[in-house]
């Protein structure tokens, strides 16, 4: 039985709290909010997705009436998703985006591990202002952080990456204007936005790791790593569990990243699925299209969040 | 009541951190004199002084780039970043000319007011004092940016989001953490699914709200912004509050009731009180949905309505970033979110930990 239902179960016992579906109202304005803006433009996404929509003819209705008709798009079936579907670009986009998310979180998990155990360390002193100082980054704008990394990894002789790389005898790399170069620094710049969200949360995980759990492991004689094994990891595995399935969502939504670096380039190489959905539609005018891909982006990131929840039974105590 | 809180927690954390050197050094001096007389090994003191030299390595280490951004913004032409010099760790000349482009002129203008006094010619004329704090052009800076626009702009974006966001989240996360109710658990498990997929989801679908907005006339409203930031803010934060209220035990509210207080009471003298932390780190996340979202503004809003991050991205011309002024115009941006941010961290550890995430 979850807290929740005990604490209800308390509640209940109270004379005058009694229960009702009245507190459902407490609930509705939130989720009426949320479902105008983010349920409606879903439906109205699926219309313009099986029209011909492009800016002429889509805005040439008139208010209300023109939202209710897509303009004077005409309705073409589902030609464009036959379209989409048959594209090699799109299964190139399609591809790149779950490498992403594959390589990014395992960069992710892995440096937020190390560091979550290097500030929780005993043998470090000093450990709160570190942890203050290092989720820094987490109130940076995006936008901002991103361009700055653009600069790190700049082309030029003199970006800070190049200029790394030529201290320790390397020459320069052209580090945007190559696919795979690009995607490195895509995964190593989504690695520190997402690090201070992920490190928070591993931290405090690490925190509930009772102690006598480890001095029992010291006793019985356990190195450092068959503690991290067989103490560490299963305590903190259904928080850094969940942080990872929340930051891989993060990662497959990634958009600013590669907009910003080189608009998915090089030649569209690298577009993640959000970018080339956005960049079809509105770089390219072809609204239709790029609601049919994002259509099909969101039941993918719908099909794998409700995947993860129900596995990684996230929602325990809700759902049942 | 809830501030007075706030800002006594805030007291007391920046006594505890004008304290710390001498509470560190006083640690210090105690080690030294227990190694002194052979109760401390030594080995012991040089591992943990080697491992807080690491550990202190890596921090600064992660957060250079923020260093070497905060150098090109004080170096003037930005010359760390693309000159033959190579990086240097402090600028060579360094200058707060970008921070003034920034920031540009603070100057009141002298007003003169004149009352004519009746019955008569005579009028009186009064000539209200010019305030100067900060004249742009005597630091050579003649087109100064129009960051005060844009920080207008962003703050009546923000300042809505936060209060409408506030409203529909506070309650929906008592109820949904200590009431029992139809579809209770549904709604929950949408909002879990939501959770991040919320924010992110705004670009996919961002090609239905453009055309929807347009449709409507609002692609230019701020308020309209608001009220979408809003709602993407809803679930996560919801879930957020509502199992930081899961970790308060019930009997508080139970002794509450016995001692007479009505349910609104029991609301506003021990829920809210007691939430603090959680409320917090809502309150700067919702914030920060609204102060730092770039994709949405930029393809809603005009010119004219530009937020910072829109006016900040403004700057970045395809092949060349004005690095100076550009660092310049996002530190100011950023700068008092970080020191919130620095404030509030104990609040955002202890709102993120899922403690009660069992549901």
């Amino acid at each position: 039985m979850s807290t929740v239902t005990r604490a209800a179960d308390r509640i209940e016992s109270v004379p005058f709290l009694d229960r009702g579906d009245a507190s459902l109202l407490l609930v509705l304005p939130g989720l009426f909010v949320f479902s105008a803006f983010m349920l409606f433009p879903v439906l109205y996404l699926v219309g313009i997705s099986v029209t011909n929509a492009d800016p002429a003819n889509l805005f040439a209705g008139e208010g209300v009436v023109g939202v209710l008709t897509f303009g004077d798009a005409a309705f073409v079936g589902l030609r464009n998703y036959a379209d989409v579907l048959t594209d090699p670009q799109f299964w190139n986009s399609f591809g790149v985006t779950w490498l992403f998310v594959a390589t990014s979180v395992t960069l992710k998990i892995g440096a937020s591990l190390a560091i979550a155990l290097v500030v929780t360390s005993d043998l470090v002193r000093g450990k709160r202002l570190l942890r203050a100082l290092i989720i820094f980054p987490m109130g940076l704008p995006p936008i901002f952080t991103i361009t700055v990394w653009r600069g790190i990894f700049s082309s030029a002789k003199f970006g800070l990456m190049n200029q790394l790389l030529s201290a320790v005898g390397f020459g320069s790399v052209a580090w945007l204007s190559g696919r795979w170069t690009a995607f490195v620094a895509y995964n190593v710049t989504e690695a520190w936005l997402a690090y201070p969200f992920m490190v928070i949360i591993t931290v405090s995980a690490l925190q509930d790791v009772p102690e006598e759990l480890h001095e029992a492991a010291v006793v019985d004689g356990a190195g450092f790593l068959a503690r991290f094994a067989h103490v560490t990891l299963p305590s903190i595995k259904r928080p850094v569990l969940f942080a990872s399935i929340l930051t891989s969502a993060a990662s497959f939504q990634q958009f600013l990243i590669p907009y910003v670096f080189n608009q998915g380039g090089p030649a569209r190489a690298n577009e993640l699925i959000v970018v080339y959905g956005y960049r079809e539609a509105l770089a390219f005018q072809e609204y239709g299209r790029g609601a049919a891909i994002s259509i099909v982006a969101l039941a993918f990131i719908g099909a794998f969040m409700w995947l993860n929840v129900k596995k990684g039974r996230l929602a325990d105590g809700v759902s049942d | 009541m809830l501030f007075d809180a706030i800002a006594r927690k805030l007291a007391g954390d920046a006594k505890a951190i004008a304290a710390t050197p001498a509470r560190t050094l006083r640690n210090w001096s105690y080690t030294v004199r227990a190694v002194r007389r052979g109760e401390l090994p030594a080995s012991a003191v040089l591992k943990v002084v080697l491992s807080t030299i690491g550990a202190t390595l890596v921090v600064l280490a992660l957060l250079f780039p923020i260093y070497w951004i905060l150098t090109a913004a004080l170096s003037g032409s930005g010359s760390s970043l693309y000159t033959s010099e190579s990086f240097t760790l402090f600028p060579a000349e360094p200058t707060l000319k970008p921070f003034v482009w920034v920031v540009g002129d603070l100057i009141l203008p002298a007003y003169t007011v004149s009352a004519g006094v009746p019955f008569t010619d005579l009028a009186v004329v009064f000539q209200t004092p010019g305030i100067e704090l900060l004249d742009a052009s005597e630091f050579g800076v003649d087109r100064p940016s129009e960051f005060k626009r844009f920080l207008w702009n962003s703050l009546t974006v923000a300042v809505p989001t936060v209060l409408i966001a506030m409203s529909l989240i506070v309650p929906a996360a008592y109820a949904l953490s200590r009431r029992e109710f139809l579809f209770r658990r549904k709604i929950l498990f949408v909002y879990v699914l939501m959770t991040q997929v919320g924010g992110g989801l705004g670009v996919a679908l961002l090609i239905g709200m453009y055309a929807l907005y347009v449709q409507f006339g609002i692609n230019d409203n701020k308020l309209a912004l608001a009220v979408y930031y809003a709602a993407t803010a809803v679930p996560f934060n919801t879930w957020l509050l509502k199992t930081y209220m899961d970790g308060i035990p019930v009997s508080y509210e139970e002794a509450a009731v016995v001692d007479g207080a009505p349910p609104w009471r029991v609301v506003t003298e021990v829920i809210i009180p007691m939430s603090t932390a959680g409320l917090a780190t809502v309150f700067i996340f919702v914030f920060l949905t609204g102060w730092t979202e770039f994709v949405v503004a930029q393809t809603l809003l005009g010119t004219e309505n530009y937020t910072l991050p829109v006016g900040l991205y403004a700057l970045v011309d395809e092949y060349s970033i004005p690095w100076a002024r550009f660092s310049a115009f996002a530190l100011t941006f950023a700068s008092p979110i970080m020191l919130a941010y620095l404030f509030a961290q104990r609040y955002i550890e202890g709102g993120l930990s899922f403690s009660g995430m069992e549901g």
